[in-house]
């Protein structure tokens, strides 16, 4: 026993072997969970399938474009029940042209170039530019909120620990941060992912590279963001996490 | 008495077993390798996966395992056919996907999750084509492809050498797979195998003993792997330990090894099946 006990605690491997043996409770990955608290608005129905139980032709798509959404102009009537990644590929030329993003983006400081962010490390956040960048994130907020409806945002960091959050609902992080990594593919920036959770609540998250490392996007909106829209708004959060 | 079909609760017919180990080698492909034999010997259509990109599988059990296209393949590109894949054996209830040529670019492993859904995708082609188990011999370490596959996999067996070294790495391992179950919740972890067991060292046998009174006796197979000539031996010829001259004693171990796997995994079922009542 000397050569293994002065190294381990007995009793917390016995814990952790004890626990691995348990059956884990279903309610924890439970769609219709009941950690949320009343305001959530739920999940439509438990039994549709889940993002880890995609039908095979999902995948047999090729890998995606750089960063993608769901199909432009998808009315909400056609989509499938439950969850839906839409790492689609981008749409044909034909398609409308997205946006110009100029008039709705909020005037938000210039990106740090990759190139001069190589050669500047970031600055530790002193207490106003802390200031400054909630302010920005503010401003973001209320960009996202007028122009897309979107309600409850959050915004967590690349470790999944909360930066911005107005919806209070801790579980609703934790699904971002699943589906976030779910949708993750490290060659391309990573797609946005969405769920319906209600009859007219859809949380949108959308992962997204900012000079700080990967953050993740939460909302909710009444129905999915067109793809050109989520690369507005992933436009504009990379200029909002950038140092300014 | 046979795995029974149909248990698999996220394919509908193949029991999917992880081989994972948080130190490499440990003899995971080796015990792989014989176990899938044993399986396949047993009559159970049997699917040996290499998800190791070192491929150690395929350069064990075929000389053309450098031009195979195989599980990494399936990774970079889900269109490929299965059929591609596959490599028969000798034994017609004994196929093998080797790790493929897209291994050298997935070395990294990727991050977590990035692979979830494709390997899962593989796991359903497996399940579409009959097989009754597949058992996936993963990289050594919890992280990238190895973390997707024991996060789709319906079992995991961890190999662990005989060894002090080795053991005082089984907390971190444990740690690991009890974040992985919040991700796949339905993971039987059989427990861990050990390897490489020398009765006539002391360090080994008493590292035996240690981890036979750490972890609770259900974590614990009572079949070793013991350290034996035979496994170079057999690995030299690209063969099963089983079909080599003199290797009665280690296909009975590994024989063993399968009888409990199979008890384990109907033990389970039978406790799903009762709580679902």
């Amino acid at each position: 026993m000397d050569q293994v006990n002065p190294w381990l605690d007995p009793s917390e491997v016995r814990h952790l072997a004890e626990q691995l043996l348990r059956p884990v409770a279903p309610a924890r990955l439970a769609a219709a969970d009941p950690g949320f608290d009343k305001a959530f608005v739920g999940f439509t129905n438990p039994n549709r399938q889940s993002v880890e139980t995609l039908p095979p032709e999902e995948e047999a798509t090729p890998t995606p474009p750089l960063y993608q959404a769901a199909p432009p102009e998808a009315p909400t009537a056609k989509i499938p029940p439950g969850i839906i990644v839409t790492n689609e590929p981008e749409p044909a030329p034909s398609a409308p042209e997205p946006e110009p993003t100029q008039r709705t983006i909020p005037n938000l400081p210039k990106p740090v170039r990759e190139e001069e962010q190589a050669f500047t490390p970031a600055p530790p956040q002193s207490a106003p530019t802390k200031t400054r960048f909630l302010k920005r994130i503010e401003i973001f907020r209320n960009w996202l909120a007028k122009n897309f409806n979107a309600t409850d945002i959050f915004i967590l960091d690349r470790e999944g620990k909360v930066i911005f959050d107005e919806s209070g609902h801790g579980r609703l992080h934790f699904m971002a941060r699943n589906l976030a990594l779910a949708s993750r593919n490290t060659e391309v920036q990573g797609g946005n992912v969405h769920v319906k959770i209600g009859p007219e609540a859809i949380l949108e998250v959308i992962p997204c590279e900012t000079p700080y490392g990967r953050i993740v996007l939460g909302a909710l909106v009444p129905e999915p963001l067109a793809a050109q829209h989520v690369g507005t708004i992933t436009e504009v959060l990379v200029q909002t996490a950038s140092p300014g | 008495m046979l795995i029974c079909a149909n248990k698999s609760h996220l394919f509908p017919r193949v029991i999917s077993i992880a081989i994972s180990s948080q130190k490499g080698g440990v003899g995971k492909t080796t015990l792989s390798i014989n176990l899938a034999h044993a399986f396949a010997r047993a009559g159970l259509n049997t699917l040996l996966v290499d998800a190791d990109p070192q491929g150690s599988v395929g350069l064990s059990l075929t000389r053309q395992s450098r031009l195979l296209s195989g599980f990494y393949d399936f990774l970079a590109d889900p269109g490929i056919p299965m059929e591609r894949l596959i490599v028969p054996t000798r034994l017609e209830t004994f196929s093998l996907v080797a790790a493929g040529q897209a291994s050298d670019y997935e070395a990294g492993n990727g991050s977590s999750g990035s692979h979830l859904a494709r390997v899962r995708a593989f796991l359903r082609n497996a399940s579409a084509r009959r097989y009754d188990v597949c058992l996936i011999d993963t990289a050594a370490g919890l992280f990238g492809v190895t973390n997707d596959t024991i996060a789709s996999a319906d079992a995991l067996i961890i190999p662990q050498q005989a060894e002090p070294l080795g053991i005082r790495s089984v907390p971190k391992l444990l740690e690991g797979l009890n974040r992985l179950r919040i991700i796949n919740p339905h993971l039987n972890v059989l427990g861990v195998c050990l390897t490489m067991l020398q009765k006539n060292l002391a360090e080994s046998t008493e590292a035996d003993f240690s981890l036979r009174q750490l972890l609770p006796p259900e974590m614990l197979f009572t079949t070793s792997i013991p350290r034996d000539d035979i496994f170079i031996r057999a690995s030299a010829k690209g063969l099963p330990v089983g079909v080599m001259d003199g290797g009665e004693g280690a296909e009975a171990v590994f024989d063993s090894l399968r009888a409990e796997i199979q008890g384990k995994l109907e033990k389970s079922q039978q406790r799903t099946a009762f709580n679902a009542h």
